[in-house]
This record gives C-alpha cells, structure tokens and sequence, in this order.
C-alpha cells in the first residue's frame, strides 16, 4: 500500500507512560502509519517539536504526559500541557486545526489506558482526513552559515 | 531589557507575501529573553509560516539565523551572506534592531516580525514588566530606586495621591502602586527625608518628546 495513502500519527511520550515491553497498537489495523518519540520527561516537547512533526507529514500529533501531580520532574507534564495548548492556538490560526494536536495524561503503568488514547489519535487522525500541509512539505534550507 | 512581543502570524505573512525567499533574523539578546526574537521563536516561527504557506499551495523558501545583536553593525555582518541569498529579511529584533539593518543593507527590505513593546525585566517566569521610560534624566536615587515616572499611572512626583489600596493602584488593581513601593523602600533604607525634597516639574526636553535623541561619547569618536 501507498505510504500517503495511511494517515500518519506521531506520538510524543513521556519514558513514564509506557514501558518499551508494552504491547502498544502499532495502526496497521487502522490503517494509520505511526511514530513513536520516546522523550525523559514530556516538559521536552518544545513548540517546534510538534510543529514540525506536522512539516514532516504528520495528520495528528498527539503528547501522552503522566498524570498531574504524578511528574517525577514536578511540573514537566504542566508545561508540556501548556506547550500543546499554545501550539493548538498557532495551528488554529495558521489554518492547520488545532484539534490535529492533543494531549492525553496516563498514568504510569496503566498500560491499557494509554492503549485507549492511542486508538483515539489514531480515529482522530481517520476523521479528520489528511492534514492540509501534509506531504512533502519542504523544511527550508536549513541553518544559515 | 527591552521587553517585545512577536507579531501575529497573520500580520507576518501579509508582511512577507511579496516575497518567495526570505531569511528570518532573530536576536540573541533582549527579545531572546522575552521569547519573541531568539533562536527558538525564529525555528518556531519558521516552521508555522512554511506549514501556513504549505496549507495554503503557496511556495516559500525559509531560512533561519540568529545574531547575538541586530543593534551593532559587528554582529550585523554576521548575516551578511545569508541577507543576500534572500529577497528579504523578516527580522525579530526590536524596532531599533531593525533599522540597524535596514541601515547596513540599502536596498533589501529589513521587515519587523516584532512589536517592541518597553523597557523592563523579567519579574517572575513568564511576566515582564515595564520599570523605565528612558526619560534622559534619571531621579532614582531620590525614589530609593523605583521610577514613579514610569510606574506610577498618574505620573505623579510629590507623593502618592492617595488613591491606592493594600498597596495596589486605584487606575489597574492589578498593578502594584509606584509610591507605595518608594515608601517601603525609602523606609527600609532609612531614607524618608528624601520625601522632603521637592521635586520640581519634569524637564521632559531630555526625553523623546524633544525628538530622537543622540549620545556622543567623544572619547570613543575618532
């Protein structure tokens, strides 16, 4: 099958959300294309991060954080959450749709609960159809020297 | 510092649409601070306007730098050979960070990304607050250091006007009132004779109002 012809989620996760022996849906039977970034703390996910997961093709983005007040770095998944709204606002007003973004807190080692959100950014991701700027969208020429 | 705030995203690219290449310049130094002009605004900035333009089937070449300062021709030179691979350049600097490279290169548009917005510091992670007017005739040691020029919303110079409660000022509650701080200070420092003084009206002639100012330091003009 045509790799376009598969919506494409990609995952940000905090280390805590799930462990790397979790049996994860990896969307074949969505019919979704899907890549997994594993990060130490979810406070790692910095604006660009998500932006240009969606310059890399990306339907949906979604940021699985743990719990609140569960954060081993205290206020990592705080931030993350903040992040994720603000880039929300930009995708809204770059006409992007910031529904394409979303964040979902887990708490660590509930596994089929992180399976369930999973499942969900991959059915977001099937009714919102195709991102508008996906595909071949060109990341600049780089850093300047 | 000075304290700025980027531009909407919808104001930056009708700015930048007559253009198909273009270099986003940020500032490494105060609007890196406030989060409107450093590395990570011009990526973030970058990466939105080429999404934007991508939604939209509209072809845009984008490429990023970012100077330690916009406001000093040494560092200018820095984007001279990245200015000139492009049709135009979306600077993040603050206003006088922009005409500093609207100066160096005459005939490519230097376009502000940026609205430079006051003078302040970073009060607590996130709140930036004004604290000086550059008014060229500095009165803090007589106010035990808080400017009731530029944080005081009535301006006053001779005492409070009595307006304010538990310390917050009667025009935005929100902000703390100048001459309740300048009294707590003053009394901290044993200085309340200083509310003695009188303080003339201001002479605003050294201030914008007479037009731009210059500073000449003959010792460093050759």
């Amino acid at each position: 099958m045509n790799q376009r012809s598969k919506c494409k989620v990609t995952i940000f996760h905090c280390i805590n959300v799930f462990g790397d022996g979790d049996v994860l849906p990896v969307g074949d039977a969505e019919n979704v294309a899907v890549n997994f970034v594993k990060m130490p703390c979810s406070s790692m996910v910095k604006d660009v991060f998500l932006l240009r997961a969606f310059e890399a093709g990306a339907d949906v983005v979604a940021v699985l954080v743990c719990a609140e007040g569960a954060c081993r770095y205290v206020e990592g998944n705080l931030r993350a959450k903040k992040r994720v709204a603000w880039v929300k606002a930009l995708l809204d007003e770059i006409g992007l749709d910031g529904k394409r973004l979303v964040l979902f807190n887990v708490t660590a080692g509930d596994t089929p609960t992180a399976v369930e959100y999973i499942r969900k950014a991959y059915s977001l991701a099937a009714a919102l159809g195709p991102s508008p700027a996906a595909g071949g969208c060109r990341p600049g020429v780089g850093k300047a020297g | 510092m000075i304290v700025g705030e980027q531009k909407p995203i919808s104001e930056i690219k009708q700015i930048v649409a007559p253009y198909k290449k273009i270099l986003i310049l940020g500032c490494g130094t105060c609007v890196k601070t406030c989060f409107a002009g450093g590395d990570d605004e011009v990526a973030v900035l970058a990466s939105a306007l080429r999404l934007s333009c991508k939604a939209e089937g509209r072809e845009i070449e984008i490429e990023e730098q970012t100077i330690e300062r916009q406001c000093e021709d040494e560092f200018i030179q820095e984007s001279a050979r990245a200015v000139a691979r492009n049709q135009a350049v979306l600077s993040l600097a603050c206003g006088a960070g922009v005409q500093a490279m609207a100066r160096r290169f005459a005939t490519m548009p230097v376009l502000p990304g940026v609205n430079t917005t006051f003078m302040g510091v970073l009060e607590k992670p996130g709140l930036f607050t004004e604290e000086c007017s550059g008014c060229g005739d500095c009165k803090l040691a007589i106010f035990g250091g808080v400017c009731p020029f530029t944080r005081c919303a009535k301006k006053l110079i001779n005492g409070p006007c009595g307006g304010s409660q538990n310390g917050q000022c009667e025009v935005n509650p929100e902000t703390d009132c100048a001459w309740h701080l300048i009294i707590e200070r003053l009394k901290a420092l044993g200085q309340m004779d200083n509310l003695r003084i009188y303080q003339p009206p201001k002479n605003w002639a050294a201030s914008l109002s007479s037009g731009p100012r210059k500073l000449i330091r003959e010792d460093h003009v050759i």
